[in-house]
């Protein structure tokens, strides 16, 4: 009860946040120069042509008048129409979500066994010669750019050895995990490091904590410690960070998805940007929001779980 | 406080960065803007190091004056949002009150934003360049320094040294700027390391996406992007810049990482 | 170690799913979005390469560009070039009803009347199209237009079913519509691809060759290339000069350089200082090196440009070239305008950064001085359209090859689009746009748009710098596919061999 409490109000708290995302989101695609019925009809309409079609839309409605207008339909769950496809936003995100979070979820499970391996290895013995290549690695890893490697990548395991897909999604669960798999490679490269770097410094304070010293010294195994108690308990900090990778993933996901050319929220987003799609730019910011503000709770709520001292 | 070796290359790597674009003028062997319809597309060689672009300028010379624009970009793109952190997640943590609520909403109402997104929804604005980039970055990229000076500040606040100033009546703005900023710098400082590599690295992802600095601004992430389509026919374009940017990526995560385990916050 | 025998579960997976050659379906990659499929709403070039492929028109286009018979079997024209009449064939729509006289007049009344017509200039002399009889259509002029028959087989000239889009109303149609031409729409996902299969109702016995066809969008060139090389499409839309020898080299795919309507050139704002002041423009064509820039740029793949007006199209004259590469006049001419140290502001969208640059280093050379504004497509056009930019770099094609539609576009300062928006305004040029395309002597046709190529290259209405062909990578197992001048694919030709 207590905890289905803390969610309610943690996601009642969420809707000024919403609201506020959706102000700036409104204001920044209005501010934005640029005329979506230009991209829309091609080079050679007229501007009679385009006045007519900008009318039709109400795209010189004043622009409160054209937010309140948003808003209301917002709240009786109508994202808006795109300008570019005269289709509901609602069924280009249905289209393009699944995509991105399929990317995002992958990478995050290609990702967590190499953390823990290297975060344990370097963790073992710090400063010793594993822990030493596994931070240069990582060093490397975070100062490369990621599309200069995607597209070696591409390259590399696309075309010359053609072991994977260099683009699309594919139709089935298969598919997907072989599409997704350069692009998820790519973004491991980058996150991989930076987990590493928090789960190891956290696992060092906790081997140094006073329980694991009496621990050790009453006898009890070196093994059965770290699995017991050491390494739950360094968890926390990461999943912690977790949150605010999973953030960007969904931010970075806009390179990944342009070099492998997934259709996901990503290239949505880029694309509806360029092309003054303001409805879809919204909607996508909005979804974006959401789920961020989802992971958090989740994250919290998977917190008190480990470690019920931070309960809710 | 134990200086470790990775440091000290971290520290020489971004000096001597820092030396070449100081003497860039006299360690480039070309005017790093003139073309040349003579020298297109040419390989490494002795006249031209790291080979020609597509417009035959020297590739060794753009490098070298790229180093500028990194070191520019990194520095004053940390710059504005470290300052705008600081400041609002200081009096938050000191304050607490209204002024952290409110602190604490502007924070959840930015951190939803896929920074990526933002970053390029405000560069389409503004329109491209770098200037538009760093007011980009001063808006979303001041919420990591935010959380780590509030949490610092609130430990802080409560502390023995500064009840005494209290006490001794010394003024918050006084207290603030003599106690708390400088005993809550550590952590800081380790993020703006890696800050500026990241920092770095989206000014090239925007050259990437076509919202980077002009032409013919000898910048790397640009000179990467336009190099990219050269792969296979003049690999020189985009490797020598790829390579410095790693370097200097290097150099900076280094420096942090250094830090990190010097200060102590690893512990 | 349980996690040991999932991971390799997940392996035996993917590889298990290695993905087979779609053998009837081409997959082609392009930059170009599909954002709708009415053929009236849009003249942007990704939705003109898909309205081909759904819409049949009264006439159609050989692989080799002659005039044949389309939807229309036989047409007459009256004596005084006012009237029209089509005798049209019997053929069904993809849902398997009669394309009758009222779907034809409906279509193009529509293309020509309706206010959100994106691009109905072709149809300007046009008074009404009638259904005579189920089989007739007639159409009226205010005067005679000598391209109009060959206006009757362009893209937004598309045969669409009257009670389709009278039922469910043009926006339901835009996205889902029911077709006349070789394919009809299998499923459409905006934003990545439109999936086509084979119309089994098109009126020409026998085509399409293959069973359908992926149109997916792929902006970033490189992701095309590398693509088309891993086998994963079979024709590449676009490739860049530079990659065409690695495509080549890859065994895979062949690169075909294909004649198009495309030229580049240099844009001044005629309107605003200084390019409004014809010395400051030709001391600024004198500094550019033309020959060089298109050789650096293509590669020597591109021809040089002579004139404003595209060298694919009909009555294109080599007579005419802007003022010859001489810098040391440009520099005497700018001294004697006391413009010598004038700021000139060149605006540009990423894909011109090459030519950019090397407009900016010749310009500077002669004593302008050259700041490149970098602005993304949409603040392009809107600066353009406002006229608040002084000169721009950029590219336009025709969809046809007669040149009426190409004079009207870009040199033209009367006809709606102020000389793409360049605000070249020459009343000799705009009485002869006029005249042209009501004379209906093909000699006399001719002369008059070789007069109106030798005004406005001579006043530099643009700066034309090359002409570009188009480059496209096909499988080689791909046969009789090609893009036309007019961005048409020929995919009903099309087939895959052994």
């Amino acid at each position: 009860m207590k905890t289905l409490r803390y969610i309610l109000i943690r996601l009642a708290q969420a809707i000024p946040v919403l609201l506020g995302v959706s102000i700036i989101t409104f204001v920044l695609m209005a501010a934005t120069p640029g005329d979506p019925v230009r991209l829309l009809v091609g080079d050679r309409a007229t501007p009679e042509t385009i006045a007519a079609i900008r009318d039709q839309y109400g795209l010189d409605e004043p622009v409160l008048i054209q937010y309140f207008t948003y808003l209301g339909n917002l709240v009786q769950g109508d994202l808006g129409a795109s300008l570019r496809y005269r289709l509901p936003v609602f069924d280009l995100i249905v289209q393009h979500y699944p995509v991105t979070l399929f990317l995002v979820i992958y990478t995050i499970i290609l990702t967590l066994p190499p953390v823990i391996i290297l975060a344990v290895l370097s963790a073992r013995n710090p400063n010793g010669f594993a822990d030493q290549v596994i931070r240069i690695l990582g060093v490397l890893g975070l100062a490369v750019p990621v599309f200069w490697l995607s597209l070696l990548f591409a390259r590399l395991f696309g075309v010359t050895l053609g072991w994977f897909p260099v683009s699309g999604y594919g139709e089935t669960f298969p598919e997907h995990l072989r599409h997704l798999f350069l692009p998820a490679l790519s973004t491991m490269i980058w996150v991989v490091p930076i987990l590493v770097r928090t789960l190891r410094a956290a696992l060092l304070e906790e081997m140094n904590r006073d329980y694991v010293v009496t621990g050790l010294s009453k006898g009890l195994g070196q093994r059965e410690i770290f699995k017991s108690h050491v390494f739950p308990n360094s968890l926390l900090p990461t999943i912690n960070l977790f949150a605010v990778i999973v953030a960007y993933l969904l931010g970075g996901s806009v390179i990944v998805e342009t070099v492998y050319a997934v259709p996901g929220m990503g290239k949505l987003m880029v694309d509806s940007i360029l092309a003054r799609d303001y409805f879809v730019v919204q909607g996508a910011t909005l979804v974006f929001a959401v789920t961020t503000i989802l992971v958090m709770l989740a994250v919290d709520l998977l917190s008190a779980v480990i470690d019920p001292r931070v309960a809710p | 406080m134990r200086v470790t070796p990775m440091f000290v290359i971290g520290v020489c790597m971004v000096a001597l960065w820092c030396l070449v674009a100081f003497f860039a003028p006299l360690l480039a062997t070309h005017d790093p803007t003139a073309i040349d319809f003579e020298a297109i597309l040419v390989g490494p060689s002795a006249e031209h190091w790291f080979g020609t672009d597509n417009v035959g300028r020297d590739t060794y010379s753009r490098v070298i004056y790229g180093s500028r624009y990194a070191l520019y970009i990194g520095l004053f793109g940390v710059i504005a949002p470290l300052i705008i952190g600081l400041a609002i997640g200081l009096l938050a943590g000191y304050f607490g009150g209204w002024i952290d609520t409110l602190a604490m909403r502007l924070v959840d109402i930015t951190v939803p934003f896929p920074f990526f997104v933002l970053v390029l929804a405000i560069v389409a604005v503004l329109g491209p360049g770098v200037e538009n980039y760093f007011i980009a970055l001063a808006l979303v990229g001041w919420v990591g320094y935010a959380r780590l000076a509030r949490a610092e500040a609130m430990v802080l606040r409560s502390s023995e040294f500064v009840l005494a100033a209290r006490t001794m009546g010394f003024s918050h703005f006084y207290i603030l700027m003599r106690h708390i900023l400088p005993n809550s710098m550590s952590p800081i400082v380790v993020y703006v390391m890696t800050d500026v590599t990241l920092v770095i690295l989206f000014g090239a992802a925007l050259g990437f996406l076509g919202m980077g600095v002009a032409p013919p601004t000898p910048e790397w992430g640009i000179m990467i992007a336009e190099g990219q389509i050269y792969l296979a026919s003049a690999w020189w374009i985009s490797f020598f810049p790829g390579l410095a940017m790693v370097l200097i990526g290097i150099g900076f995560a280094l420096i942090g990482d250094g830090l990190a385990r010097m200060l102590r916050l690893e512990r | 170690m349980r996690a040991r025998a999932i991971l390799t579960t997940s392996a035996a997976l993917i590889l298990a799913a290695t993905s087979l050659p779609a053998s009837d379906i081409i997959r082609i990659a392009s930059p170009n979005q599909v954002t709708t499929l009415d053929p009236i709403a849009s003249a942007a070039a990704g939705n003109i390469e898909a309205f081909g492929q759904l819409y049949s028109r009264l006439l159609r286009k050989d692989p080799d560009g002659t005039l044949q018979p389309g939807l229309a079997e036989s047409w007459e024209v009256s004596e005084d070039g006012l009237t029209y009449t089509f005798e049209l064939r019997e053929a069904k729509f993809s849902d398997g009803t009669d394309i009758t006289a009222d779907d034809v007049a409906f279509s193009l009344n529509r293309v020509a009347k309706d206010p959100a017509s994106a691009y109905p200039a072709a149809y300007a002399p046009v008074i009404e199209f009638i259904a005579v009889d189920t089989d007739t259509v007639s159409l009226t002029l205010e005067h005679p237009s000598a391209p109009m028959l060959s206006y009757m087989e362009i893209f937004n000239a598309g045969i669409v079913s009257k009670d389709d889009v009278e039922a469910r109303g043009a926006d339901s149609f835009a996205s889902d519509p029911v077709t006349s031409g070789p394919f009809m729409v299998e499923s459409w996902r905006p934003n990545d691809r439109l999936t086509l299969a084979a119309n089994p109702n098109y009126w020409r016995e026998g085509y399409p060759k293959v069973a359908g066809a992926d149109l997916i969008e792929v902006g970033d060139a490189n992701t095309r290339s590398t693509m088309i090389m891993a086998g994963e499409v079979d024709v590449n839309r676009g490739v860049p000069w530079a990659q065409i020898e690695e495509i080549d080299a890859s065994q895979r795919a062949d690169v075909e350089l294909e004649q198009s309507t495309v030229v580049y050139g240099v844009m001044p704002n005629h309107a605003a200082a200084p390019f409004n002041n014809i010395n400051i423009r030709k001391a600024a064509a004198m500094a550019l090196n033309r020959e060089a820039i298109t050789k650096a740029v293509s590669l020597g793949h591109a021809t040089v440009a002579t004139s404003t007006l595209p060298n694919a199209l009909r009555f294109h004259t080599d007579e005419v070239s802007p003022p010859a590469y001489d810098p040391a006049a440009a520099r005497a001419l700018l001294e004697q305008e006391g413009a010598v140290g004038t700021d000139v502001t060149l605006m540009i969208t990423p894909s011109a950064e090459q030519v950019a640059t090397l407009l900016k280093a010749q310009w500077d050379a002669v004593g302008f001085r050259t700041t490149v504004e970098l602005v993304d497509a949409g603040l392009w056009w809107s600066n353009l359209t406002e006229s608040s930019y002084q000169v721009t770099v950029s590219w336009w094609y025709n969809e046809t090859e007669d040149p009426d539609l190409a004079a009207r576009w870009a040199v033209c300062g009367e006809c709606g689009n102020r000389s793409y928006y360049t605000n070249y305004n020459n009343a000799r040029v705009n009485e002869l746009t006029e005249a042209a395309l009501q004379e209906t002597d093909e000699d006399a046709r001719g002369k008059m748009y070789e007069e109106i190529q030798k005004i406005s290259t001579e006043e530099m209405a643009q700066i034309p710098l090359y002409y570009s062909p188009f480059a496209n990578a096909y499988a080689s197992n791909l046969q009789g596919l090609k893009l036309t001048p007019s961005l048409q694919w020929t995919l009903e030709e099309a087939e895959f061999v052994n």
